[in-house]
């Protein structure tokens, strides 16, 4: 086990090493305006190239790869040159993390404390009222576009439950919608795969012997059901947590959440390249600990996974 | 029918209709059987002649879009057709009736320990706990010829080949300590050396525990190897019923006679095998006369009118043909099945 995890990292360490140096080699090929920022008028083209020289550009490029990597293992990051200027990109991250990852927790957590039950009730009673009531549910969230639920959200249930729009950090009523909005999707989509996974393993054969065996229907579905129909979950469940905790856009720009999601945007249309490179390295890393994290969880729910030698292979 | 030995199941005029799209099929049309206390009991006919069925009704297993319109199964004093809720059907299933499934390399959790499945059936039924239930389980493993069993125990299914896995699914059967087994097409899945082992093992089970066992399948060769009688259903009714020598070499409706004749061992090289021609009736329509008859190249012109009712041929031999009825012109079976059944004869009284 620990083997295949310490392969399974060390992979996971070169995948990375690979996204950022392509990432790093194309923020190159961008216009240097970019690194001048809101000061770029004010300079003589002397100015400018003295300020660029300062900031190692006009280094070879495989010499700034080396530094860049030399830095990152210091955990240093660069400077933010338009955004905030001369703060480490660093600390700019770990400010809006802290909000995204309240709210994604948030979210999920609400999101799998409703989704999973409400998919293992829909499997249980399939057919049943509940059930129709959940499909009814989850097509909604599919099909209508996110924008339109969240915008009734704001028109109707603000004025519906006298809940405020905007987010306040010291007004814990203020979570309350933007958590429900973040949570609505995710909540559907666990039970549709909860109810689907439980509805494949019940038409199994080997839940026809366990029930001619006696095994109580309840007892059969917690006991056997569940656990199976687990497996296929554990796999994605890491890494769709960790998609949520990056943030949304839409959801922090319409409650105005001082998060993470408009950061990229943000940092991509005002050119801000150190800050693109911190956001893609730590986007990649979350996909990517999420994918391991993933692979895990399923090797200790199922058996027959053997690792070490042959690999991963089922 | 007589009751020579003590019945331990009875059927009696059975009707399970499922409702399908809103149509509705007639999958079992008043059937009358009986099953007696420690036999080996055949049920053989093609498929969807309803013999799966048959076996789901008595274990309240039936697909949630069919039921039993009339007709009784009785065990133990018990008319288990008037079951409705889990609870009257946890007494029945398992501890009562346990079942052999068909396909052993699907019929196992792949997540359980195959200790673990068995001890489950151990506690619920014999209401052992802990170092009791442990050791138990060891000893139905030993029983069903697997060795090593202390580390078996801990396996998962897919550790198992096919014949091993089989022998489990048979331990967690007889693990209920059941009166009654059925084994649905029990080596279907297997090969033809793991076959023989299999039915051999059910043949010791059935000694060591007093079981009374029905075979549901469509391979007459097992059934000749462990069947005390046999019971010849075409689409949901049981046409020919009698111990097996009876069926294999006295039998007496044509439906029975095509069956044995389309047996591989009796072709001679070079021709082709011998088929049923057409195709089995439409359960969804209602069925006029003898369900055979458009099939039966014997058929009489009463055979389209009126349902033939059961003749008595012995005791323990009772045929649903108007041939057996004494106005019926005499009919003889093909040559070759005369052939084989003089041989046969022949054979059972030497």
């Amino acid at each position: 086990m620990l083997q295949y995890i310490g392969k399974r990292l060390l992979q996971s360490v070169l995948t990375l090493f690979i996204i950022i140096t392509i990432v790093f080699s194309l923020l190159r090929l961008m216009p240097e305006e970019g690194y001048l920022g809101a000061a770029a008028d004010k300079m003589s083209p002397a100015q400018q190239e003295i300020y660029l020289t300062s900031l190692g550009l006009r280094d070879p490029i495989l010499v700034q790869l080396g530094n860049f990597y030399k830095n990152l293992l210091q955990g240093d990051l660069g400077k933010s040159v338009t955004y905030r200027t001369d703060v480490p990109v660093v600390t700019i991250i770990a400010d809006k993390i802290t909000y995204s990852l309240l709210f994604g927790l948030g979210a999920v957590g609400l999101s799998l404390l409703i989704g999973v039950p409400l998919g293992i009730m829909m499997a249980y009673r399939k057919g049943r009222w509940l059930d129709r009531l959940g499909t009814g549910y989850i097509v909604f969230v599919v099909a209508v576009p996110a924008a339109v639920y969240y915008l009734v959200i704001q028109m109707y249930i603000t004025e519906l439950f006298q809940l405020p729009m905007l987010f306040d950090e010291y007004r814990p009523i203020t979570w309350i919608l933007p958590l429900t909005s973040m949570a609505l999707a995710p909540t559907a989509s666990y039970a549709m795969w909860m109810r689907r996974y439980m509805v494949d393993e019940l038409n199994k054969d080997y839940i026809k012997l366990a029930r001619a065996k006696g095994v109580k229907e309840r007892t059969l579905m917690f006991k056997h059901v569940l656990r199976n129909a687990f497996i296929p979950m554990a796999q994605y469940l890491p890494a769709t947590i960790l998609f949520t905790i990056t943030g949304s856009i839409y959801i922090e720009s319409l409650y105005s959440i001082p998060g993470m999601g408009g950061l990229l945007v943000d940092a991509i249309q005002r050119q801000d390249n150190t800050i693109v490179q911190g956001l893609v390295l730590v986007f990649s890393s979350l996909g990517i600990i999420g994918l391991i994290l993933g692979d895990i969880a399923m090797a200790l729910v199922d058996p027959r996974i053997k690792l070490g030698k042959g690999g991963g292979v089922r | 029918m007589t009751l020579k030995k003590s019945s331990i199941l009875g059927i009696q005029n059975l009707v399970i209709q499922f409702t399908l799209r809103g149509r509705i099929l007639t999958a079992i049309r008043g059937i009358s059987l009986d099953l007696y206390k420690g036999e080996s009991l055949a049920i053989v006919g093609e498929s969807g002649s309803g013999k799966s069925v048959l076996m789901k009704s008595i274990m309240g297993l039936l697909d949630k879009n069919g039921r039993i319109k009339q007709g009784q199964i009785i065990y133990n004093a018990q008319d288990l057709g008037k079951f409705t809720t889990e609870q009257e059907w946890l007494g029945i299933r398992g501890k009562e009736i346990a079942m052999v499934t068909q396909d052993p390399m699907t019929s196992l959790n792949p997540l359980k320990t195959i200790g673990k499945q068995i001890e489950e059936c151990v506690v619920m039924h014999q209401g052992l706990r802990g170092k009791e239930a442990y050791a138990e389980t060891l000893k139905l493993l030993t029983d069903v010829g697997i060795t090593d069993v202390q580390k078996r125990y801990k396996q998962y299914p897919h550790e198992f080949s096919g014949g091993m896995r089989q022998r489990i699914v048979i331990a967690i059967a007889i693990a209920c300590k059941p009166n009654i087994l059925i084994c649905d097409e029990p080596t279907t899945a297997l090969d033809v050396t793991i076959q023989a082992q299999i039915l051999q093992l059910l043949k010791n089970l059935q000694q060591k525990y007093g079981l009374t066992i029905v075979y549901i399948t469509h391979d007459l060769g097992v059934v000749a190897k462990v069947a005390d009688r046999i019971a010849v259903m075409y689409a949901g009714d049981v046409i020919e019923v009698g111990e097996t020598h009876e069926i294999f070499f006295h039998s007496k409706h044509p439906y029975t006679w095509a069956l044995i004749s389309s047996l591989p061992q009796l072709g001679s090289k070079g021709e082709q095998l011998y088929s049923i021609k057409g195709t089995p009736p439409n359960l969804f329509q209602e069925i006029k006369g003898d369900a055979f008859a458009p099939r039966n190249p014997y058929a009489l012109k009463i055979d389209f009118i009126e349902r033939p009712p059961f003749f008595q041929v012995s005791d323990t031999h009772y045929v649903r043909t108007w041939l057996l009825d004494p106005l019926a012109p005499k009919v003889e079976p093909p040559a070759a099945l005369q052939a084989f059944f003089a041989e046969g004869r022949q054979y059972a009284n030497d």
